[in-house]
């Protein structure tokens, strides 16, 4: 048996969509846009790069840099969805399209390339398609996507060919770069070290929701940031020079996670293809019946669907990477893609690009190049295509522990409320920090944080600055907090001892002591009070401004009430019951 | 087979004599009412909180979290869901209950009593306990589905003046009421919340103590008035 001294990879080509979260948003090319995340940019249109609004400025930085910004909200729901008719135009090219992360896809060129007659009229063929598909969703573009937006990259395996996408050169009318088989290695060499930390090479480069599930769990996007770091400060500012270190010794000193780097450096696949494990059938599929037209019931079938699949991997000890999600209709039709992560899928990401996947057939035009289903799901199935030893849990002694099975049954059933009910049903609170009562804490949906081992910075209360470095807001007031705070503030009538309305002066003096409360028709006797403690935020916004005195009112019946007094209205807003 | 301590749930020091044993036997439903049941109901939820269990709170959106906060709930194991309508609330509840230790109920949410049996029964098999504010449905500790009655009276709130300070603490008497063991009523008084939003036992009124003439005299006279003094003699 000959043993080949080096396996080069499967040739790939990738198309890379710019700026694709811009685009996804339906947002203008041509006016300054900047995607955040987090307070963070993730993305940004042309023109707002020529005023210099870069990835990883905080919001209010990026409107510094160019006061016109329009700043949006990340969604990659929507990305996801919007990807699909691109995908779909690519199918007539190819089969096995494998999508890395929305505005990202790759394929094998070995067949088409040979059927269409070279890889270089490949090239062309998949740049006007994807053009034409991406045509249609920019509003202003009915002629094609934006000059330069699609570039097209070949070269031996993923990694080389997303970096070859992204060399190519936007200015030209064919934005494509094939790199010659073998060559990956001289191509790759000049790239500078820092492409290793591989931001968009993955699902949620940026914090995005599953961006979150995986830093849980040491592996994603940021999987070699630290390595780069390192070895730049070593003096290999690039892929060549540390391709040209020994791999014992890469092996000796960096680990499994060095080795993986220096093997990409060197054009190779990312792991051994001795570690690829061939997949037997594991792939796991779920009836729905009755067939379901709707995303959420789908959703909610998709996720035990990926529990079960990662259940099995699980006991089998090994890691998926790539995995097929198909789907089919109770008319026959069916649909197939391939989603590939760099890190290896949890069921909570695959949960998603499941949910990705079929929103985006669901949602899709009638007569469009992507046609909709004409009826209800009634199947889906899910298939690893790739799996690689998992990296391995070292369990308690005694197991796990019954501590993290109680959390992790916290988890589950907040994950199962939210696919019965929608994702805004349960919430978990993350501290926000405030001079009102209700803004110390928040609450936001529990799949946008980590739900296991968590920690919330303690509500301050008035003391100096707390363990976990959260100060003191100076204005808020002092513990105890009530108890009730009212959705709406309920309107009242605050009268002194003479039967008059009491106000305050815009110096903050009290016109008199306040001695009854009318509510609703009802008036009580107020017993104590303190007050006011006025509160002017936020004076440059007028939608948010808020200028308000505070009070503390006790009444004859016991209830004790935050009254406030803004623009003459009278209201209670929470109670200390 | 389970030990005695596993089928229950700490509480706070300050609330533990109101139960038998000290501590929050699993698969109860407790009722709370009253003038400042919402903060007595988030003060029996912080001991088995504290402890690791997680709490989860339905049809309770006007719940200020603050409060929840400094009642002693850690906010990293707790799930706010809602607002759930009259159709699935039993659902959601009976969902919780199996996963989460301690579920606290709003009053907003009414179950029938049909759903109510089979939500105790459920709470005794999966061990977790439910607690409901202000139901309107339970006045006593013998209403149906309910396994004891907490009630808070006598609320008295110090530390807000006429014009001046803020509110501290509130002085409230809770009795509590159930069937079985729980049968006769025990109370205690609480400052609910206390000085610093978590609740204590109230401390008995401490009297000026008067300076021993040695002290004085080692201390220097000065500062003690000679009539002072000369009493205290």
């Amino acid at each position: 048996m000959t043993v080949a001294v080096r396996t080069l990879p499967v040739r790939t080509l990738t198309v890379w969509c710019a700026d694709w979260p811009v685009i996804a948003l339906g947002c203008s090319l041509d006016e300054p846009v900047a995607v955040v995340y987090a307070n963070r940019v993730v993305a940004t249109s042309p023109t707002a790069r020529e005023h210099g609004v870069v990835r990883g400025l905080r919001r209010r930085a990026a409107q510094g840099r160019c006061v016109e910004l329009k700043v949006c909200e990340r969604d990659l729901d929507r990305e996801a969805r919007t990807f699909e008719p691109v995908l779909a135009a690519l199918d007539d090219v190819t089969p096995g399209v494998e999508v890395t992360r929305p505005g990202t896809c790759a394929f094998a060129t070995r067949g088409p390339a040979r059927y269409f007659g070279g890889e270089a009229a490949l090239a062309e063929l998949v740049l006007a398609r994807t053009g034409e598909a991406i045509g249609e969703l920019v509003a202003d573009g009915p002629e094609g996507a934006p000059a330069g937006m699609v570039r097209v990259g070949i070269a031996d395996g993923p990694f080389a060919a997303l970096l070859a996408a992204r060399s190519a050169d936007p200015a030209r009318a064919d934005p494509i770069t094939v790199v010659k088989p073998g060559h990956s290695p001289e191509f790759l060499a000049p790239m500078p070290i820092t492409v290793l930390d591989r931001p968009e090479l993955t699902v949620g480069s940026g914090p995005g929701p599953a961006n979150r599930s995986e830093s849980a769990k040491n592996s994603g996007p940021a999987k070699h940031s630290g390595l780069s770091d390192v070895l730049a400060r070593l003096g290999l500012h690039t892929l060549g020079a540390f391709a040209a270190l020994e791999a014992a010794d890469v092996l000796a000193r960096f680990g499994n996670e060095g080795m993986s780097a220096h093997r990409l450096a060197k054009g190779l696949d990312e792991r051994s293809p001795k570690g690829r494990l061939p997949p037997p059938d594991w792939s796991v599929a779920n009836e729905i019946d009755p067939p379901a037209d709707r995303i959420d019931r789908v959703a909610f079938c998709a996720r035990s669907l990926a529990d079960e699949l990662h259940q099995r991997l699980w006991t089998e000890g090994v890691e998926c990477v790539r995995v097929a999600i198909s789907a089919e209709t109770e008319h026959g039709e069916s649909m197939v893609r391939v989603w590939r992560h760099e890190g290896a899928f949890l069921a909570a990401l695959t949960a998603d690009r499941v949910r990705w996947q079929l929103d985006g057939w669901l949602s899709g035009r009638v007569g469009g190049s992507a046609a909709r289903p004409t009826g209800g799901i009634t199947r889906v199935v899910l298939a690893p295509q790739e799996v690689v030893a998992a990296g391995g849990r070292q369990l308690d002694f005694w197991g796990s522990s019954s501590a993290n099975e109680i959390d992790r049954r916290a988890a589950r059933v907040a994950a199962r409320l939210q696919g019965q009910l929608g994702a805004d049903a349960v919430r978990v609170p993350v501290y926000h920090g405030g001079r009102h009562h209700n803004e110390q804490l928040k609450l936001v949906p529990s799949a946008d944080v980590e739900l296991l081992s968590r920690s919330v910075a303690a509500v301050d209360s008035g003391a100096s600055v707390g363990a976990d470095g959260v100060a003191p807001w100076p204005g808020a007031l002092p513990a105890p907090s009530p108890t009730r705070v009212l959705s709406a503030p309920c309107a009242v009538e605050l009268f002194d001892a003479d039967g008059a309305v009491v106000t305050v002066s815009g110096r903050g003096f009290l016109s008199a002591p306040p001695h009854s409360l009318t509510d609703n028709g009802r008036s009580s006797e107020v017993v104590a009070w303190a007050g006011p403690w006025l509160l002017d935020e936020r004076w440059w916004d007028d939608e948010r401004h808020c200028r308000q005195a505070r009070f503390q009112l006790l009444t004859a019946d016991g209830l004790a009430r935050l009254v406030t007094l803004e623009s003459g209205q009278w209201a209670v807003v929470a109670i200390w019951d | 087979m389970a030990l005695a301590h596993q089928r229950t749930l700490p509480l706070l020091p300050a609330v533990s004599d109101l139960f038998v044993g000290g501590s929050l036997q699993r698969g109860l439903t407790v009722a709370v009412n009253g003038i400042g049941a919402t903060s007595m109901a988030l003060v029996l939820a912080a001991g088995p909180s504290r402890a690791g269990s997680w709490t989860a709170l339905v049809g309770t959106e006007e719940l200020g979290l603050g409060a929840v906060a400094e009642a002693g709930i850690a906010l990293e194991r707790l799930l706010v869901v809602g607002p759930v309508d009259a159709s699935t609330n039993a659902g959601v509840v009976a969902a919780l209950v199996g996963a989460v230790d301690v579920v606290l109920v709003g009053s907003g949410l009414r179950f029938r009593p049909a759903d109510l049996r089979r939500l105790s029964a459920r709470l005794r098999e999966s061990g977790s306990v439910l607690i409901q504010i202000g139901s309107p449905q339970i006045g006593s500790g013998k209403a149906p589905g309910v396994d004891v009655g907490v009630r808070v009276m006598a609320a008295q709130w110090s530390g807000l003046g006429e014009g001046h300070g803020h509110l501290r603490s509130r002085k409230v008497e809770v009795r509590a009421q159930g069937r079985g063991a729980a049968t006769r009523t025990r109370a205690v008084s609480l400052l609910l919340p206390g000085p610093n939003g978590a609740p204590q036992r109230p401390v008995a009124p401490v009297c000026p103590e008067l300076p021993r003439p040695d002290v004085a005299e080692s201390t220097g006279a000065a500062a003690v008035s000679p009539d002072v003094a000369a009493a205290a003699v």
